[in-house]
């Protein structure tokens, strides 16, 4: 039995190295392909699976739309998607892969900030494209002049939310904060507490917490304690439920506002009554009138089988950007080219709204103002809000 | 048939031991020439890392049978003393390298103190609390660590001028500390602290009755254990670059307590094992997408009912040590107690 068992696994790791060595990328060139080939750096495994599952789809959606309709100049778009595992030593292994392969035009991913940010020396070095749909570390883009998100800049939203959600929408007058402690949590609170210093927004408590906690009763009652009349929450959809599920049960009576996850249903699944009348932010909104919008979401939904959240639908965005930069190069298609019509591209209306570049790579939006009203999110201001 | 292979080629490696030796450290210095393709060289350099860190786990796991599976902790501290001495006060990689590993083993000392009268689960439960706090504190420390943020742009060592970066080149760094750590290690498992880690392993008490300075030892143990782990940390800054508390996770270290056990608890060779499959076999499988990880986990159940004691991991092999006294000291433990 062992014998027969130890052959078997020889030759299983055997023939799996064999395999290995004929998925080594060849290094020789061919630019003059007719297709135009991007990487996807999705965490297909790992923590953030259902993330990268959502980029796959999203990414493949728009792939297959645009090859449909006769591709970029005729040629096919073809994605390759790669599994980080939301693990940065890997995805630099991949980086490193994809930039041997002259066949790769450019990369699309990679989710987490420190994925993005462990790849970008290296996809920089070899002058190739990182398009990132999600990465939201303030210093990622500005790396080096190859590196793209097209998240938001949280100097842009944080603002907003406490100039013209929380003051002028809402009539805040004394605030308590909750913010979760990443790179992204730390950005906005940051953000979020220069512009509450400039505007003279009292701010009356600021508690943080790590990623997976599930328990916020403690935190809740020492925020209670410094009596505010608001609660700017900002952290991601789970979290806000959670939050809004917990106040309830302390009887305690706050309005409600959050900072960061968009129009998510699962708020509204997960905490049903007890986020009537939460106000939030966000980038864009797929209404029911809004057909196209809507369109997108229901393929969305029968291909992924979950309802697409705000990751898709950037991630969705960025296989179009590329595009729209692609026919805008004049000569030859090349890496570099890719990265300069990426760089001036103007007039670009993507599904998540407008999206023009500044110098270092990343893009400042605009938001809207929703509020849930009887388990719908309804929108109450238009982009002009900001005036 | 497996042992006599095993047989075999021990015989032939005592033989021409110096020759081949030579060979193969030859071999290994001009890899990057044979093959100056950065993927690979990546992955290489990553077995090699995972190597030397699994190495230093199984210190304190296979030689002084401690059960320690917070090593993400001394990674993340080694890793983050680099980091920090680098960018916020310029200094060069090798002083900071050599900091980062006292550092480290100075926090494995501390670890180790309250740790001396647990053995078993008690003590793995202490040290997956350690290497939590440890990258909590890391999240939250903002001014030093730099929070959530991370700590970006690590400089790339230089030696005589050149700039050491990209794995073609940082192999060589991997490559010097990973036959440093087994050269250094061997002869400290061959010299009375190393027999005493085994000792106490084998039998606590009886080393203790046999004047072995038991609590020492095991301090002695962690932090060498540690020292390495942190010198390991402080090269894998400057290779990535860009270093945040996320990659330093329990998961991280569970991930080197399998490339132990895989390898061969007790054996210098086995964490190098160890190492190479688990990073191969999830580089190899890649074509699988979702179903990568669930082959990986497979492939270990098996190895681990074909091979409980790891795939290189028997007492009698070429690098555990001594290995004829200690052949003798396993032969009698069997007579006396009888094979478990």
């Amino acid at each position: 039995m062992r014998k027969y068992l130890s052959i078997i696994m020889t030759v299983v790791l055997l023939t799996a190295l064999l395999a290995g060595c004929s998925n080594a990328p060849d290094s020789g060139g061919s630019g003059d392909s007719d297709v135009y080939k991007f990487a996807v750096f999705a965490p297909i495994t790992g923590n953030y699976a259902e993330y990268g599952k959502g980029f796959e789809v999203a990414t493949q959606m728009a792939a297959d739309e645009i090859n449909a309709e006769g591709g970029i100049d005729g040629k096919e778009i073809v994605l390759e998607v790669f599994d980080t595992k939301g693990d940065p030593k890997e995805s630099a292994d991949i980086s490193r892969r994809v930039t041997e392969n002259d066949e790769y035009l450019a990369v699309i991913g990679d989710f987490s900030s420190s994925n993005a940010m462990a790849n970008a020396p290296i996809l920089g070095e070899a002058g190739i494209v990182q398009l990132s749909p999600t990465a939201s570390h303030t210093d990622y883009a500005g790396m080096n002049e190859y590196m793209f998100s097209i998240m938001g800049r949280q100097d842009g939203e944080a603002p907003f939310f406490s100039t013209y959600l929380l003051q002028k929408y809402a009539g805040a007058e004394d605030v308590g904060v909750i913010y979760i402690n990443n790179d992204w949590g730390k950005s906005a609170y940051d953000n979020f507490m220069l512009q509450t210093e400039k505007d003279g927004l009292n701010v009356v408590s600021e508690e943080n917490y790590v990623e997976g906690e599930k328990d916020f009763t403690s935190l809740l009652t020492k925020v209670r304690d410094s009596n505010p009349d608001t609660l700017a929450l900002i952290m991601h959809a789970n979290d806000v439920a959670l939050i809004a599920n917990q106040v309830n049960q302390l009887g305690w009576d706050v309005n409600l506002t959050a900072l960061g996850p968009g129009t998510s249903m699962q708020i509204i699944e997960l905490a049903g009554e007890n986020v009537e009348r939460l106000l939030l932010s966000t980038p864009f909104f797929i209404t029911e009138e809004n057909e196209e919008a809507w369109a997108w979401s229901e393929e969305f939904k029968s291909r992924a089988g979950f309802e697409p959240t705000v990751h898709p639908a950037v991630a969705y965005d960025t296989v179009y950007l590329l595009k729209a930069a692609i026919e805008n190069i004049e000569g030859d298609v090349t890496r570099d080219a890719v990265r300069e019509e990426l760089q001036n591209l103007d007039g670009f209306v993507g599904l998540t709204g407008p999206i023009k570049f500044n110098e270092s790579g990343d893009i400042t939006r605009k938001y809207l103002i929703m509020e849930i009203e009887d388990g719908k999110f309804i929108q109450k201001t238009e982009f002009d809000y900001v005036d | 048939m497996i042992s006599n292979t095993f047989e075999n080629v021990k015989k032939i490696y005592k033989k021409h031991a110096k020759i081949i030796n030579i060979v193969l450290i030859i071999l290994l210095l001009i890899i990057p020439r044979l093959m100056p393709n950065s993927y690979l060289m990546g992955i290489v350099c990553r077995i090699l890392m995972y190597a030397t860190l699994a190495g230093s786990l199984n210190i304190i796991n296979g030689y002084s049978g401690q059960f320690n599976i917070g090593h993400a902790g001394f990674f993340l501290i080694g890793a983050y003393t680099e980091a920090i001495l680098a960018t916020t006060y310029g200094w060069s990689f090798w002083p900071a390298m050599i900091i980062a590993g006292i550092v480290t083993s100075i926090v494995g000392f501390l670890v180790s103190l309250p740790t001396l009268r647990l053995r078993g689960i008690y003590l793995a439960i202490v040290t997956l609390g350690f290497s939590e706090i440890i990258r909590i504190i890391a999240l939250n420390w903002t001014d030093v660590t730099g929070g959530p943020m991370g700590i970006k742009g690590i400089p790339s060592p230089e030696l005589f001028g050149f700039r050491i970066s990209g794995p073609v080149d940082y192999y060589y760094i991997f490559l010097i500390v990973g036959i440093l750590f087994l050269f250094i290690t061997n002869r400290i498992l061959k010299s009375r602290v190393g027999r005493s880690w085994i000792s106490i392993r084998e039998d606590e008490l009886a080393a203790k009755s046999l004047g072995v300075e038991a609590n020492r030892a095991k301090s002695a143990n962690f932090m060498y254990g540690a020292f390495w782990a942190g010198i390991v940390g402080a090269t894998y800054a400057p290779y990535y670059k860009f270093i945040a508390s996320d990659m330093f996770t329990l998961d991280e270290g569970f991930n080197i307590l399998a490339m132990v056990i895989i390898g061969g608890q007790g054996t210098l060779i086995g964490p190098f094992v160890g190492a190479s499959i688990a990073t191969l076999i999830s580089e190899v499988f890649r074509f699988a997408s979702q179903y990568r990880m669930v082959i990986y986990a497979i492939l270990i159940i098996v190895m681990m009912w074909w091979r409980p004691q790891g795939l290189v991991g028997a007492y009698d092999s070429i690098l555990a040590g001594d290995d004829k006294s200690l052949k003798k000291r396993k032969k009698s433990i069997t007579q006396k107690v009888g094979d478990n």
